[in-house]
């Protein structure tokens, strides 16, 4: 809904009162979701610039160079509110509105991503939210034919009312096919194809820039409908389209539909669009032009196609029964003029409709300051059940019942599957590229700007440990309601901590969104998710080089902690596990040790020192080196008496989520280098134990039976939802 | 030889399968989609059917392709003795023409699933397994419909004829209830047709033909395919 002042600006410029459709289409562009108006003001604190960048944060998606004449190309977004409602098509059309991100740009897709939130799945809704959700994007997706690349979920209460489905995709363009989001020549036309146009998903952007009331129901109608064999069809039309050059510019139809494509691309471009409503192709008949100029249904383009190329395009899109419709033409006079039966129902300047809002006043709420103290600390009793119950806990077991579900190997060029550190593709120049995505909302509640730059460290240590050197980010920030100071302020501290963490390791964020709102009115009190700003990082690895896994695979090798364990308990999965909440400051974000830790790491990977390695996140050390022997036929014995740090007793070294941290197998003759690579960083090293025969897990002070761990750690989610 | 790997609207691994078979010396794959009909499938000596999800299988998998035109030109080339091969969806295809006997109901789980799996090769000889004979192969599998079925006559026939080259097993090649990903009646994950030229599996061979992606296994069965596609 217009604010007062939002309305007034309206008739200001326009020097009238503006026409219904006219409303409906600032509505729609004007939403937070189209228009960041809570949040653009903070994207100068992002590092966005590279020397591989080849396209930026603005259109469908960013472009990095990867050498050979090949881009990379990534978009994540958000499908909270959607997914809420109605969890099946709200996650599959996530999927299929990141997928058109991508080959909007003129990318082939060649994977997928998606970082999950629910509720405890003890209680049903929140079980069945999640089984809808994941079959959502595993119908959508493997339809379509799309590898999942990788993912990550958290549970907590938090997320009850609002549940998150964020999804990334990648995908690869070569230099000279990238294709522009912008209409910059007056003259050409305007081509509407993939899909008719329809009456779902009307304002779906509107009602994701508010908080949820009791009426939820009444929001089904804004959700979308996914149709994966039209988007199949779209993309075998766009590569063809794409291959001849026929376009001169292109944009997916995603929220706020027609009125949001045509309009940024006249923005981008310069230009003004004149259309005509009539010539769409749509599948109800009793549509009023301002239900077609905002409708979202899904597998829509808009293409911008010169006089001279406009029949072969015509001729590629019938010959493979592509629905698509000559709507209009590109015009100089910067305006949007939408016309119905003749008539102009809608003229307003492009300046106005994209950008042109009232910059809304926002208040930063301070966050509370968090104490060091560690006074509810008790060494455990029995580690061996504590490391089981770390094992099955919701946020840290066995995740293979969601993946399983989607197709991880079409296109042939998964070379590590989902369920290691990060999931790797093959590219078409040779070049293997790790992705991953990361984020602790247990830590950004507590520290949003800390827990952010930390969850960001996580993502990097995930791409680091595999042998693969960060070249860039992509992010979706989860937030609340932005009107309210709390929340606001959460958000600007995260903002701050992962625009410190670009500038910090160099890494340029080439891609995003900001997904707000996503809190409740549950019984009059305001329910709000906790701070979530998902990272997605992906890294390259050097020619020829072979992934390292994070299973031990040789037997009498020596492991290895690299970098200092501190007493950082305080929001670790620890506490909640064994007081049932987080509380304290978080660990900390410390750029320099991370820095050289994860040089460290990639310059032994580089001699190829490193048999096996893991990085140490959730559940600390114990969970990091469990995790090494789960599916391996060796196992450990280790003495940990000592580690390097302040950490000083052994439940507080086995579970401290210090950050900076990683567990390397090494082999007695590569130990020479690696000493010398972790001194000339001046990284601590401490040799933890050796790798034996048997399928064990001796920590010294007590063993744990694999075969156990391995129950107890694949029941985690299954036990839910079988 | 020309083999045609055909695309019906839908289908998303034709590209996958013709980078594979272009590995193979020989081997002059080229996509056919199901509208060229006749014309497509013309000169081709051996035919594909890969995976994906034919007209969007919003029906059951490989129903509607299988009413396609195209479905009595791949009727007449399979008996005409050419080598022909369904991978996934297009086993279930092979199964709706009636090429080949079963069906493939929805998985046991009810569920997609998607894993590396092993399959154990048959003793007996066939066009598509020379030189795999009892041996083991690991291969990946993505499907939501492969839980092959078929009555107790067709199991009969099937079993008397040896016309089971491929069933899932574990990783030392016992065929166990463990190692069934899907509830296959007898864990079997590949049939061929009567003459033994039409061969029918869920894995998915072209995935495992590069030794960075984890396995050449299926290479071995896609360079056994296109060896009967010359003969």
């Amino acid at each position: 809904m217009l604010t007062k002042e939002e309305s007034e600006r309206i008739t200001e410029v326009l020097q009238r009162e503006p026409t219904i459709a006219e409303v409906a289409m600032i509505d729609v562009l004007w939403s937070e979701h189209c228009s960041y108006k809570s949040s653009k003001r903070w994207f100068y604190l992002f590092n966005t610039t590279g020397a591989d960048v080849a396209l930026g944060i603005g259109e469908g998606a960013g472009l990095v160079d990867i050498g050979d004449g090949y881009l990379v190309g990534v978009a994540m977004e958000s499908h909270n509110h959607p997914s809420q409602i109605d969890p099946y098509n709200g996650a599959a059309t996530g999927v299929g509105g990141i997928i058109r991100d991508v080959i909007s740009q003129g990318c082939k897709a060649v994977g997928l991503m998606s970082c999950l939130r629910f509720g405890q799945l003890s209680k049903p809704h929140n079980a069945y939210l999640l089984e809808n959700v994941v079959r959502g994007i595993s119908d959508y997706g493997n339809s379509v034919g799309i590898p999942a690349v990788g993912g990550e979920i958290e549970f907590d209460d938090s997320y009850d009312e609002n549940c998150l489905v964020n999804v990334a995709c990648v995908g690869w363009a070569k230099s000279d096919q990238v294709v522009r989001s912008m209409a910059k020549t007056p003259g050409h036309h305007l081509v509407l194809f993939g899909s008719t146009t329809g009456r779902d998903g009307i304002a779906g952007v509107s009602f994701a820039s508010e908080s949820f009331s009791s009426e939820e129901e009444d929001n089904r109608g804004a959700v979308q409908i996914g149709d994966p064999l039209a988007k199949k069809i779209l993309i075998d039309a766009l590569t063809e389209l794409v291959e001849e050059h026929l376009l001169s510019g292109l944009q997916d139809l995603g929220g706020g539909g027609l009125t949001s494509a045509a309009g940024e691309l006249a923005a981008a471009g310069g230009t003004g669009v004149d259309i005509d409503l009539d010539k769409i192709p749509l599948r109800e008949e009793d549509m009023n032009p301002s239900e077609v100029i905002t409708s979202e249904s899904q597998e829509r383009m808009l293409g911008i196609v010169s006089p001279e190329n406009i029949d072969r395009a015509i001729l590629l899109l019938e010959k493979n029964s592509t629905p698509y419709g000559v709507i209009g033409k590109v015009t100089e006079d910067k305006y949007f003029t939408a016309k119905w039966e003749g008539e102009i129902v809608a003229r307003i300047p492009i300046d106005l409709l994209v950008g042109g809002f009232p910059e809304p006043e926002r208040v930063e709420g301070r966050i509370p300051a968090q104490t060091e103290s560690i006074a509810w600390y008790t060494e455990p009793e029995d580690y061996q059940g504590l490391i089981f119950k770390l094992l099955e806990s919701e946020n840290i077991c066995d995740r293979s019942w969601i993946y399983s579900q989607y197709d991880q190997h079409v296109q042939a060029n998964t070379v590590v599957d989902i369920g290691e550190n990060s999931g790797v593709l093959e590219f078409p120049n040779g070049r293997k590229i790790a992705f991953t995505s990361d984020c602790n909302s247990f830590w950004c509640l507590l520290d949003p700007q800390q827990g952010a730059a930390n969850s960001a460290c996580e993502s990097l240590r995930n791409i680091v440990s595999m042998g693969a050197r960060p070249i860039f980010i992509a992010d979706c920030l989860n937030f609340g309601n932005p009107q309210r100071s709390e929340s606001y302020g959460q958000f600007v501290e995260a903002i701050k901590g992962l625009g410190r963490f670009s500038h910090d390791f160099e890494i340029p964020i080439v891609g995003g969104n900001v997904s707000l709102y996503n809190e409740s009115l549950v019984d009059g009190e305001i329910k709000r998710i906790n701070p979530t700003p998902q990272i997605m990082i992906a890294g390259i690895m050097d020619k020829g080089f072979t992934p390292v896994r994070r299973n031990l695979v040789t037997p009498w090798a020596n492991l290895f902690l690299i970098g200092e364990t501190l007493p950082e308990i305080n929001g670790s999965e620890y506490q909640r596990i064994t007081i049932g909440q987080v509380k304290g400051a978080p660990p900390k974000y410390r750029p320099v040790v991370e820095k050289r830790a994860m040089q460290v790491i990639l310059e032994a990977h580089s001699k190829n020192l490193i048999r096996s390695c893991n990085n140490v996140g959730r559940g600390g050390i114990a969970m990091a080196l469990m995790k090494m022997v789960l599916h391996s036929n060796y196992g450990f014995k280790l003495n940990l008496d000592y580690t390097p740090g302040t950490a000083g007793s052994l439940g507080l070294r086995l579970f401290s989520e210090t950050s900076g941290r990683y567990v390397a197998e090494v082999t007695e003759s590569n130990q020479p280098e690696f000493f010398e690579i972790c001194e000339s960083y001046n990284i601590p090293v401490c040799e933890i134990g050796l790798t034996v025969t048997d399928q064990v897990a001796d920590f010294g002070a007590f063993k744990i039976q694999i075969r156990g761990a391995n129950k107890v750690f694949s029941r985690g989610l299954r036990k839910y939802l079988e | 030889m020309s083999i045609a790997v055909l695309r019906f609207p839908g289908t998303n691994n034709e590209n996958d399968v013709v980078r594979a078979l272009s590995l193979i010396n020989g081997a002059d794959p080229y996509v056919v989609p199901s509208r060229k009909g006749v014309a497509g499938l013309g000169k081709a000596s051996g035919i594909v059917i890969p995976g994906g999800y034919s007209y969007g299988d919003y029906l059951r998998a490989g129903a509607v392709a299988s009413v396609d035109p195209i479905s009595e030109v791949v009727r007449d080339i399979s008996e005409d003795g050419y080598p022909v091969l369904g991978i996934c969806n297009g086993f279930q295809i092979l199964t709706e023409m009636g090429i080949l006997p079963g069906v493939l109901l929805p998985n046991k789980s009810a569920k997609f699933v998607c894993k590396w799996v092993h399959i154990h090769v048959s003793d007996h000889a066939t066009m598509f397994t020379e030189g795999l004979e009892g041996g083991l192969l690991r291969l990946p599998i993505a499907h939501i419909e492969g839980n092959y079925y078929c009555t107790e006559d067709e199991w009969t026939a099937l079993n008397d004829e040896v016309r089971i080259p491929f069933r899932y097993c574990d990783d030392v090649g016992e065929i166990t209830e463990e190692a069934n990903p899907n509830g296959s009646v007898y864990n079997i994950a590949g049939i061929t047709n009567q003459k033994g030229n039409v061969l029918g599996l869920m894995p998915h061979p072209e995935r495992a033909c590069r030794q960075v992606l984890g396995s050449v296994d299926g290479l071995k069965i896609l360079e056994n395919f296109v060896r009967a596609v010359k003969c």
